[in-house]
């Protein structure tokens, strides 16, 4: 099953039933106090290891950053115990595999981090601790002193592949032995849904990551919601004014909805950077490149669409509505473990041509990562006053929606 | 590090030079560090005379592609990326040099390196 694929086009086919009304949720996700065990109890985060990450598809990378044959990416995700190579081979197909030498276990490509970016030669990769040598698509094709093995079944020791498939340029493992669903099924609407925004056209990424002493999910909810944006938000994004999330979406496990606002003040600094990016057709807004179901009478207070892609991915569209240039940008929150995660946000624009315009990004990036420094301010306090014991329960409002409905999910994920 | 290497400011902008010395970074990295520890009356400074100015240099640098700037570009180039990055802190910071209210700035990792654009940077 592993086919780098798009989801089936089904052009012209109604995705309305996806958009509900304030009332609608409120009516299927309550509006009840949630508990907060699921975050505090690390018997929930073991739990969740199996039931979750080891079940579920995982954005582990995109196309663009892997563009020339042999390109390869090691990423490690502690939460299912696993060192990933992610690599582009000979005939042009993206493949994952685990980082695990066949002969005693040693890791074939060595990383510095949590993600390590590099291009095999010839074709091949060469574990350093005994030099047996992998083809980049799987099998094992040399070992020095073969003969002195006595018996080696060479063709059953290939590197173990990991069902990896793509989706619009973002590239997808999942840990099953037998994936319960391809990744089109996994995604379902929201494939469709989000289908042929030109993702992979916005290939300048200003990539940050940190690590949290949180919960995961703690992480995760900060970034799901907008009712946080005039309080925390109040240094780098002031006076931002009408608000409004609207065409809430359930998707099976995964959500979304819309944010629609008149903007902020904006410095005087600003007003000339975004002016260059606006007045360029490749990085002025442009609504008409999103896809046809998201913001679909093409308001033109359009900020971003905020989905939520079961368990930990969030890509934010924005199409250069919302912050000036920016194309999108995406979190994810990898669980080291209970209590630590490992945050990666991502800032996507098009290539700047003039050195006008890579300025200007400079300034709208520093801008997006000064607010996310706002959101990262209160994810270690809120985790500590949740595991205090003080509180059992969140209270959690319409706009909070997202993280109801991720904490639905977890629980059928859990329960099942 | 001193920026001493860096050619001289084009013509026409010599009046900014007195900020390339303490400003210009060739990285993310570098103008962080500068930023970080820059008082409020440096921000102050930058700004009176950049701010004026930053329309003509955004004019010149829109004329001259990404990678086709001359000795002199750069430097303009340069100088006006750190004024990107500083701006917010006397605009909307009140002349601090942390973001207020925020999380440890220096436990961000920018992972793209030296400079933004995918793989390649992070090779
Ligand atoms: S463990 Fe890889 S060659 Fe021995
Ligand atoms: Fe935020």
């Amino acid at each position: 099953m592993n086919h780098p694929s798009e989801p089936p086009r089904e052009a012209g086919r109604p995705l309305s039933h996806l958009d509900r009304s304030v009332a609608q949720i409120r009516s299927e996700l309550g509006i009840d106090p949630v508990s907060v065990d699921g975050i505090r109890d690390p018997r929930i985060y073991a739990l969740e290891q199996e039931k979750i990450f080891r079940r579920t598809w995982l954005k582990v990378a995109t196309t663009s950053e892997l563009p020339e044959t042999g390109d390869y990416k090691v990423k490690e995700l502690p939460v299912v115990d696993t060192s990933l190579l992610v690599v582009r081979g000979k005939d042009g197909k993206v493949r994952a595999f685990h980082n695990v030498c066949t002969h005693r276990g040693n890791k074939v490509v060595p990383n510095a981090d949590f993600e390590t970016l590099g291009r095999a030669r010839a074709g091949v990769v060469t574990c350093r601790f005994h030099g047996w040598v992998f083809g980049t698509d799987g099998p094992l094709r040399s070992v020095p002193l073969e003969e002195a093995f006595g018996t080696l079944d060479k063709a059953c020791l290939g590197l173990r592949e990991i069902n990896c498939e793509v989706w619009q340029g973002f590239v997808f493992v999942n840990l099953a032995e037998e994936p319960e669903q391809t990744l089109a099924d996994y995604l379902g609407d929201f494939g469709t849904l989000f289908a042929g925004y030109p993702y992979e056209e916005a290939s300048t990424i200003f990539r940050y990551s940190t690590v949290l002493e949180c919960n995961w999910k703690v992480a995760l909810y900060a970034f799901s919601e907008g009712y946080h944006v005039p309080t925390i938000h109040a240094g780098s994004l002031p006076g931002f004014r009408g608000i409004e999330h609207a065409d809430f979406k359930l998707i099976g496990p995964h959500a979304s909805s819309t944010i629609y606002g008149a903007g902020m003040d904006t410095a005087a600094s600003t007003a000339q950077f975004a002016g260059v990016l606006h007045a360029s057709e490749h990085h002025g807004p442009r609504p008409d490149l999103l896809p046809p179901g998201i913001n679909p009478t093409r308001r033109p207070d359009f900020q971003f669409e905020l989905p939520n892609i079961f368990p930990n991915f969030i890509i934010h569209l924005a199409s250069g509505c919302g912050y000036p240039g920016m194309a999108y940008f995406t979190h994810q929150f990898w669980p080291l473990d209970h209590g630590r995660t490992l945050w990666e946000g991502i800032n996507y624009f098009r290539p700047a041509r003039t050195a006008a315009e890579r300025v200007a990004q400079f300034h709208v990036n520093a801008l997006h990562r000064n607010a996310w420094l706002e959101d990262t301010a209160t994810m270690e306090d809120s985790f500590v006053g949740i595991r205090s014991g003080a509180i059992d329960s969140m209270q959690l409002m319409d706009q909070e929606f997202l993280i109801r409905h991720a904490m639905r999910v977890q629980q059928s994920y859990l329960a099942a | 590090m001193t920026m001493s290497h860096l050619a001289p400011l084009p013509f026409g902008f010599e009046d900014l030079a007195p900020f390339v010395e303490k400003w210009a970074r060739p990285t993310e990295t570098g103008r962080n560090a500068i930023r970080w520890s820059a008082s409020a009356e440096e921000f102050a400074d930058f700004y009176a005379t950049f701010m004026p100015r930053l329309a003509s240099a955004l004019e010149r640098l829109d004329g001259v592609a990404l990678d086709a700037m001359n000795e002199g570009e750069k430097t303009l180039f340069l100088l006006t990326a750190a004024f990107a990055e500083a701006a917010p802190h006397h605009e909307l910071y009140g002349g601090s040099a942390e973001v207020p209210f925020s999380f440890a700035a220096r436990r961000f990792v920018p992972a793209h390196g030296d400079t933004p654009s995918s793989a390649k940077a992070m090779r």
